[in-house]
């Protein structure tokens, strides 16, 4: 077997994306957002991470990668018997990038052709276990980001700074907004929606009931 | 550009966003690899970087990092590569138009899997498409291959 | 070059009259063959003893004029020949020749002749006979496709072999002066009794000399060196290295890489279009107009597939229904007096026939040929002459069209076959030659590459014709007592054949083909109608044709009356069948599955169908499994009476593709319309079968079809209606519309 680390030093890239912008932090005072602003914001960052963009790939312990969507007609694991493994990159079958090449560069170019795989400058992968999203209610969603043994450890603004580095790598954060091809974007947009994961956290991170 | 392909470095006159599929075909002549799809849908351009399966025509010669085997690179008539001494053993082409890549997927797959189960195959060949329908013979041929190198 | 001279030319064409056109037939005048194109460039001390046999000092070239895109026949027909040449294939050049009459197809008119594949009578084989020299007479016909080649090969090529073998025996008879009934033959040489070794190529120049000999009698299949047992295939070394080079790969001097665009509303006009951005693009040298729609011309296909997609067209309405559902509407239209395509087949009285009654529509969609090669030519045009670098199904027809095209004469057109990457039907068709020769035509002097981009073999595919089925079947006392089989379709033949300038007359029997020949002569009612229509899309031959649809149509509807009687699938088959050859293969294909019903446990179930094309009886089970994810296909077996087996390992692979190329369309492929234009683009939207989703498929060829035939086709259609059956059995839930998958989810 080859080694995880290997494909790793291969496809990482430099990332020097100028054509797309990026989002930007603005924390608010804490306090200055009430409940019921901070679970509408929560309502709309649901709507963004419930989003096949986003969803597909946040699948669960099966590690398989999903297609569902407006693009995608019926919704059915990804074709071509395609399991990204517990590596959650393909190492123990076919690794992801064997068609979602890794960019040097994200730019507004990179996903043009309809129905071509998806590309980012990070090398695609679904994203860890714990957070897996696909199918999941709003409150279920709402306590896993709450919750730091679900969340990679991360505070409320750790979260919207995740996002924005991610977005900073020409990764699938910057994806989601810029799918390409026949693809329907994440709603919203990446800003709005770092300011809503903002003003939820901002809120207290309220979660909805169900 | 420049680029390795086959051990030999090549200079090439291009724009950054060309598929490799086409710089390998129409730039360098290199025909192995085949255009099927566009689209990462038929698996017939895989070829290697660096070791690893990629389908050529999604692979922007702009994002290329690592040096290139294609299906010529890997073994010639006089000096056969496991796999496709198994691929003749079992007579698995048909048209053959896809199988340059299903040969580089298979060899792909036995170096990091060397006793690959039926399963096995099936999580990894499934991107490469045969519309004459051969797959019975790439399962056997993939196992023959298999012992083949177990052996060497 | 020609230094034989014309006697010598001469002399081969008495000579060789019996062997070209086939002794088998025995019509002399109609089969008088066609001059042998080999002698037009002959060199000096070579010999070519017919249009399949070249020998000169140096090699012996087998001429393997048939076109092979997948199906082995290249092989298939240097090991016919060797086998009666004694020569091995490591010891030859094998060509596929210059196309030419001399190879035109004796067995591709048989299916015309309005018998049933399976009728031998005197009648039925007269018919075919007069059928052949006819088609000789007014457009003989160099064609591969309907699975011809084998029955059209099977005596010549051995024949040829034969002569060349017995003349090159003659000729170290005067050599040696050794008597011809001392000599032998073996690897390549004739063999004095002392053990010296005269090679066939020193031999040639007095074989040149001396009439080739007459009259030889063919070796039994049982003495066979070469054929009948399973061979390397010639072409598998290149094809498994990368280093066959198809069409696509065909490279030469300042060759230009090009591509087009065409109403995708097929057979619509080009209004207008705007080609100023993509001419600027890097790499493009031009664009150039062609018959609806516009050609770029650049240094890399690529290039010329960018540009093409930045060209800003206006297209003219599609000539047929814009919407899918019309398309189906017309044909629920057409089940009337006035569309009669044929009462195709009438036994008893299907009306007063008497019985619990049980009906069904049934559905077969449009589907594309998708090979994955896709559609590309390589033409170069000068004043004097043209070249085409391509595979092509119909050679010289292809040539003729360029030849309109570009005012060369056709003797000066020179089409190259090469290797083809799939065809399933779509390399019979001519568009993407007129296209590579319009391009061509306007750059005089360059060559020109045109390849279409998968996106536009989709779009400009013309598909499997649609076919709608209604059936009534009346069963009694635990039998199925009646058949009322109604097909209407889109008429493929008209379609295909309208666009090579023919006008067909009569009925298009590919409407009723596989449902009205299935011999079930123990049934005692069955009437089986075909209606016709060309108001839909312009549609193709796609592998067996309207076999495909029909025996669909025909096996649920017979599966459907069975399960009604409460019979068992497989034995009552067996029972309403009067055919010893057809008896065969279900009674091998229920053998080889252990056959104990279609019902094997909770949620799975096992379906059989019999089809009956292009003269060969097939019979399939299909044993599926319904798990929470969908059905799985767990195994196949098949069951199929080719007579006499070529290469057993080729036609073992040629029925597992058959299955998956059955199976696969079934269950996820079809092309609808939208706007005009097909909705499916790409793979992603017309799949086919991939490997995981591939069962076993087990094979057994039987041999006591009286007739050898081909089996690129027969395969096919038992495979979908096997699959439905299948699924019924274990499910309860019976199909009676292709694609499987809008009615039952797959794993």
């Amino acid at each position: 077997m080859r080694s995880f680390a290997l494909l790793l030093t291969l496809s990482f890239a430099t990332v020097a994306f100028a054509e797309i912008e990026n989002a930007v932090i603005d924390v608010p005072e804490e306090g200055s957002v009430t409940t019921e602003e901070g679970l509408a914001a929560f309502q709309r960052v649901y709507e963004v991470v419930s989003h096949p963009r986003c969803s597909n790939c946040h699948t669960g312990a099966d590690n398989l990668p999903m297609w569902s969507g407006p693009s995608f007609g019926q919704t059915r694991p990804h074709g071509m018997n395609i399991n990204a493994g517990e590596s959650r990159m393909g190492v123990e079958t076919l690794v992801c990038s064997t068609c979602h090449i890794t960019l040097q560069e994200f730019t507004e170019d990179s996903n043009a052709i309809a129905h071509a795989p998806p590309m980012t400058a990070l090398p695609w992968q679904l994203a860890p276990v714990e957070f897996e999203w696909f199918g999941r209610s709003a409150a279920e969603v709402c306590a896993q980001l709450s919750d730091p043994e679900r969340n990679g450890g991360r505070d409320w603004v750790g979260l919207a700074e995740h996002l924005v580095d991610d977005a900073g790598h020409g990764g699938f954060v910057l994806w989601g907004w810029n799918p390409g091809g026949t693809r329907e974007p994440a709603p919203y947009s990446l800003q709005q929606h770092v300011d809503d994961v903002l003003a939820w956290g901002a809120a207290g991170s309220p979660c909805p009931d169900e | 550009m420049r680029l390795t392909v086959n051990g030999t470095e090549h200079e090439v006159d291009v724009e950054p966003d060309m598929p490799l599929l086409w710089v390998l075909r129409d730039e360098l002549n290199i025909t192995g690899p085949k255009y099927g799809c566009g689209i990462a849908q038929c698996g017939a351009c895989t070829v290697h970087v660096d070791g690893f399966a990629v389908r050529s025509c999604q692979l922007a010669i702009g994002d290329l990092v690592g040096e290139v085997t294609t299906i010529e690179g890997l073994g010639t008539p006089d000096n056969l590569h496991a796999v496709q001494q198994a691929w003749i053993e079992h007579q698995v082409a048909q048209c053959g138009y896809c199988q340059s890549g299903q040969i580089m997927q298979a060899a792909d797959l036995l170096a990091a899997n060397p006793q690959p189960s039926d399963a096995d195959i099936d999580a990894v060949m499934g991107g490469n498409l045969c519309r004459c329908g051969t797959y019975p013979r790439i399962r056997a041929a993939i196992h023959s291959a298999a012992a083949r190198l177990q052996e060497a | 070059m020609a230094s034989l001279g014309k006697i010598a030319r001469r002399t081969f064409l008495i000579g060789s009259a019996a062997v070209a056109g086939g002794v088998a037939f025995g019509v002399y005048a109609a089969r008088q063959p066609f001059p042998n194109p080999n002698l037009d460039d002959l060199g000096d001390g070579a010999v070519s003893f017919n249009p399949w046999v070249v020998i000169d000092n140096e090699r012996v070239t087998l001429v393997a004029p048939h076109a092979d895109k997948g199906q082995g026949i290249f092989s298939a027909q240097a090991a016919l020949i060797a086998e009666e040449l004694d020569i091995d294939l490591d010891q030859v050049e094998i060509s596929f020749g210059e196309p030419d009459r001399a190879y035109f197809n004796t067995a591709i008119t048989e299916a015309a002749a309005g018998f049933p594949m399976y009728d031998m009578s005197p009648t039925a084989e007269r018919v075919r006979g007069f059928l052949g020299g006819v088609a000789k007479l007014a457009f003989p016909m160099m064609a591969t496709g309907g699975s011809s080649a084998i029955p059209d090969v099977y005596d010549k090529l051995r024949q040829a072999g034969a002569t060349a073998r017995e003349t090159l025996k003659l000729a170290a008879s005067q050599e040696s002066g050794v008597p011809v009934a001392e000599l032998r033959t073996e690897r390549g040489a004739v063999i004095l009794p002392d053990g010296t070794e005269m090679p066939y190529t020193a031999l040639a120049a007095t074989a040149a000399r001396i009439e080739p000999v007459m009259g030889v009698v063919l070796r039994d299949p049982a003495d066979w060196r070469l054929a009948g047992r399973p061979m390397e295939r010639v072409d598998i070394v290149r094809k498994s290295t990368g280093t066959l080079t198809y069409g696509i790969d065909f490279r030469t001097e300042d060759m230009r890489f090009a591509t087009i665009k065409v109403n995708p509303r097929q057979g619509g006009a080009l209004n207008g279009y705007d080609a100023t951005e993509a001419e600027a693009m890097p790499g493009v040298e031009r664009t150039v107009e062609i018959t609806g729609g516009v050609a770029v011309v650049a240094n890399n296909t690529w290039r010329a597939f960018r540009a093409a997609n930045a060209i800003q067209f206006d297209w003219g309405d599609a000539p047929y229904p814009a919407e899918q559902e019309a398309h189906w509407d017309h044909l629920a239209g057409i089940f009337d007096d006035e569309h009669l395509n044929a009462e195709a087949r009438v036994e008893g009285d299907v009306d007063a026939a008497e019985g619990e009654e049980i009906s069904g529509e049934y559905r077969s969609p449009y589907i594309a040929h998708a090979p994955l090669e896709p559609l590309n030519a390589t033409v170069l045009v000068t004043d004097t002459r043209v070249d085409i670098w391509t595979g092509h199904q119909i050679q010289m027809f292809a040539e003729q069209i360029v030849s309109e095209i570009t005012g060369v004469d056709q003797e000066n057109v020179h089409l190259h076959n090469h290797f083809i990457g799939g065809s399933f039907g779509h390399r019979l068709e001519f568009e993407f030659i007129r296209q590579a020769a319009e391009i061509a035509n306007q750059m005089r002097g360059v060559p020109i590459q045109m390849t279409y981009s998968r996106e536009e073999d989709f779009a400009h595919d013309f598909p499997r014709h649609i076919t709608m089925g209604r059936g009534v079947a009346k069963v009694l006392n635990g039998q199925v007592n009646s058949l009322d089989v109604q097909i209407a379709g889109q008429s493929v033949m008209r379609s295909q054949m309208g666009r090579m300038g023919f006008n067909l007359p009569g009925p298009d029997t590919q409407l009723h083909e596989g449902a009205w020949d299935a011999p079930m002569f123990n049934l005692p009612n069955l009437r089986v109608r075909s209606y016709r229509t060309e108001a839909l899309a312009p549609v193709s031959s796609w592998r067996a044709v309207g076999a495909g649809p029909n025996v669909f149509i025909y096996e649920t509807l017979l599966d459907e009356a069975i399960h009604a009687a409460g019979a068992d699938p497989l034995e009552e088959r067996i029972r309403l069948m009067g055919h010893d050859v057809s008896v065969g293969v279900l009674e091998a294909v229920g053998e080889m599955c252990g056959w104990s019903g279609p019902n094997i446990g909770e949620g799975r179930g096992r379906g059989v169908a019999y089809g009956f094309s292009f003269g060969v009886a097939v019979a399939t089970i299909v044993e599926v499994t319904h798990t929470d994810a969908g059905i799985r296909l767990d195994h196949v077996w098949m069951a199929a009476d080719v007579g006499q087996v070529i290469d057993p390992v080729n036609l073992e692979n040629l029925a597992q593709g058959g299955v998956v190329f059955g199976l696969g369309h079934a269950i996820n492929c079809e092309i609808t319309y939208s706007d005009g234009m097909a909705q499916q683009t790409n793979y992603h939207a017309h799949e086919g079968m991939r490997i995981w989703q591939c069962p076993p498929i087990e094979f057994r060829a039987l041999e006591t079809n009286p007739k050898i035939r081909g089996f690129g086709e027969p395969p096919i259609p038992p495979s979908a209606p096997a699959l439905g059956n299948a699924i019924f059995a274990a499910t309860g839930q019976r199909i009676r519309e292709m694609p499987f998958n809008k009615h039952i989810d797959f794993v």
